[in-house]
């Protein structure tokens, strides 16, 4: 891909759901291996934004540029085979399904026996153990998701989306309900997968002071609209507070 | 000595109900003598193969968090389809084998699209095909049990392999299949996914819609298969057919620990939860618990059963 052109290049894109206006002529964009803070209140039109990147909403108007190229993902797994990730607010882990089966969900690994496709269930439970030990997680892949604590749950989820070589991750809230500790290795956690592989993040926090400290670009929404989109470090987090709190 | 442990933690931990079921037939054979007798216990065995693969058509559509009430009509009217292209039609008998078995996978096929595109409830869905296949029977059957089968059809159920019925090794054979088709194939795994999370599954680009459909299809087919094995077993088609397996077909599954909000299954434990059931028939008719009594006594005896497991699991921590 030429370093010039942007990842992600998205231009006046609209959403309405009936007479909602969830996103009114949104313009932004995303340069390789940038992370993008995306902040806003409540009902602001960030999950909106997210759903439409990932494929599972279709923008009402305007274009979406991917690698330079017009796209339109279909949905989820249009996206993905684009090279498009997300790690949900609410995480959308099998609760009752193990480790293992979370982590290789939608991306089965399987092996030829006659004409018949047989899941690895061997080979996905050792390179899952591998996979989430490089990222500081040791545990018993058997067990189910939902004996994990919410720090672990969050590895997991992020650490599931990044396996699928993105091109670019998407999160929403990775940060609710987190401890402190579980937050600092986050943090730590997409800074480096940010530095490894490269891979483009766009990140949904309420949480101003980490958006400041991890992002290079912040866009700001507001009532559906760009409110600003500026450099991480030409913007306060006062001035955040104020745009957003202002009428 | 270490080894022997894991392998009894093993089996103790994941098919509890097996242990359940021989404790109680132990304590039923020392009451009852009779059942201890090879020839009995092969019966017994063999009877429960019925329920057992309904339990295991039901469970499938209660890994994803539904509910096939119609598989009782269809264990009658797919055998009896089948047999009507057989003596009226001049198929040949495999042709007629097949046939059941389309006709159970066409009528779930129907059932799943209706539930998924039309977005009808599985409860009203297959309560509606249920009567519906049942009102067929009684038309084209005119209320009367019909029998006259070819000994090709019946061959199953009349059988042996040597000292075993071959009814039961197709059970064995059949319950294999559709164990190893549940716990090692990516349709099977996304099947539990599906009913565990369907917005996790649909986010990781699994078609959710197609997974739940395919659910309903194995429901239909598989009733379709336990409406032959009790055709060949008997050598006729009832009207009456499968009605009073409908709950037997749900108890099972249920008291096995599969969940019925989706997600969670073992079909070797559903096959145990239908032996459990099929002993306590066996047990009450034995002891001459007959007429009014015999269905209020296995009724609450079956609610006993749901209640422990339900209380186990909750003592266990596993939420519903």
């Amino acid at each position: 891909m030429n370093e010039s052109v942007p990842l992600v290049r998205v231009e006046n894109l609209s959403k309405d759901f009936g007479a909602i206006r969830a996103l009114h002529d949104v313009s932004f964009q995303l340069e390789q291996g940038k992370i993008l803070g995306l902040v806003g209140d409540n009902g602001a039109g960030k999950s909106t934004l997210l759903n439409i990147l990932f494929g599972r909403l279709q923008p009402s108007s305007g274009k979406i540029y991917f690698e330079g190229e017009e796209m339109r993902f279909k949905d989820p797994s249009d996206a993905m085979k684009k090279g498009v990730a997300i790690a949900y607010q609410f995480l959308e882990l099998v609760e009752i399904a193990p480790l293992w089966a979370n982590f290789f969900m939608g991306r089965e690994i399987t092996r030829k026996i006659g004409p018949f496709n047989i899941l690895d269930n061997k080979k996905m439970k050792s390179l899952t153990q591998q996979k989430l030990s490089q990222y500081g997680f040791q545990t018993n892949v058997d067990r189910e998701v939902r004996e994990l604590s919410g720090g672990e749950r969050q590895t997991l989820a992020v650490s599931k989306a990044i396996e699928t070589n993105p091109k670019l991750l998407l999160l929403d809230e990775p940060f609710t309900l987190l401890s402190i500790e579980d937050t600092e290795n986050l943090v730590t956690l997409i800074r480096e997968i940010n530095e490894k592989t490269s891979v483009s993040v766009i990140l949904v926090s309420h949480t101003l002071s980490l958006i400041k400290e991890v992002s290079d670009c912040i866009l700001l929404l507001k009532g559906g609209e760009r409110a600003f989109f500026e450099a991480a470090d030409s913007v306060s987090i006062d001035k955040m507070i104020e745009v957003i709190c202002s009428k | 000595m270490a080894a022997a442990r894991a392998v009894l933690r093993q089996v103790f931990g994941q098919y509890p109900m097996w242990i359940l079921f021989l404790l109680m037939y132990i304590c039923a054979g020392a009451l009852m003598p009779d059942l201890l007798t090879p020839v009995n216990f092969q019966n017994t065995v063999v009877q429960g193969t019925v329920i057992g693969i309904l339990s295991i058509g039901m469970t499938f559509v209660m890994l994803i968090g539904e509910i096939d009430l119609s598989i009782v009509s269809l264990a009658a009217f797919a055998p009896l389809m089948g047999v009507l292209s057989i003596q009226i039609l001049g198929f040949p008998v495999v042709a007629g084998l097949v046939l059941t078995v389309v006709v159970g996978a066409g009528v779930g096929l129907l059932n799943g699209l209706v539930i998924e595109k039309v977005r009808i409830p599985s409860l009203v869905q297959t309560l509606a095909t249920w009567w519906i296949l049942a009102g067929v029977i009684l038309v084209v059957t005119e209320g009367a049990t019909k029998g006259g089968f070819p000994a090709e059809w019946n061959w199953l159920g009349s059988a042996y392999i040597g000292p075993i019925r071959a009814v039961l090794i197709f059970f064995v054979v059949f319950v294999i299949i559709v164990w190893y088709f549940s716990k090692n194939t990516k349709t099977g795994l996304r099947l539990y996914i599906t009913g565990g999370n369907e917005n996790s599954a649909r986010a990781a680009g699994i078609p959710t819609t197609r997974i739940r459909i395919l659910a309903f299809v194995l429901s239909g087919l598989i009733a379709a298969v336990a409406g032959y094995t009790l055709s060949a077993r008997l050598g006729a088609v009832s009207p009456r057919f499968g009605t009073e397996w409908l709950m037997p077909a749900i108890a099972a599954p249920v008291i096995s620990g599969v969940s019925l909000t989706g997600g969670r299954g073992n079909i070797i434990n559903v096959v145990a939860g239908a032996y459990i059931i099929q002993l306590i028939v066996q047990v009450i008719r034995m002891a001459g618990i007959g007429g009014y009594y015999s269905e209020l006594t296995q009724g609450l005896l079956v609610f006993v059963a749901i209640l422990i497991d339900t209380l186990r699991r909750r003592m266990m921590g596993i939420q519903e």
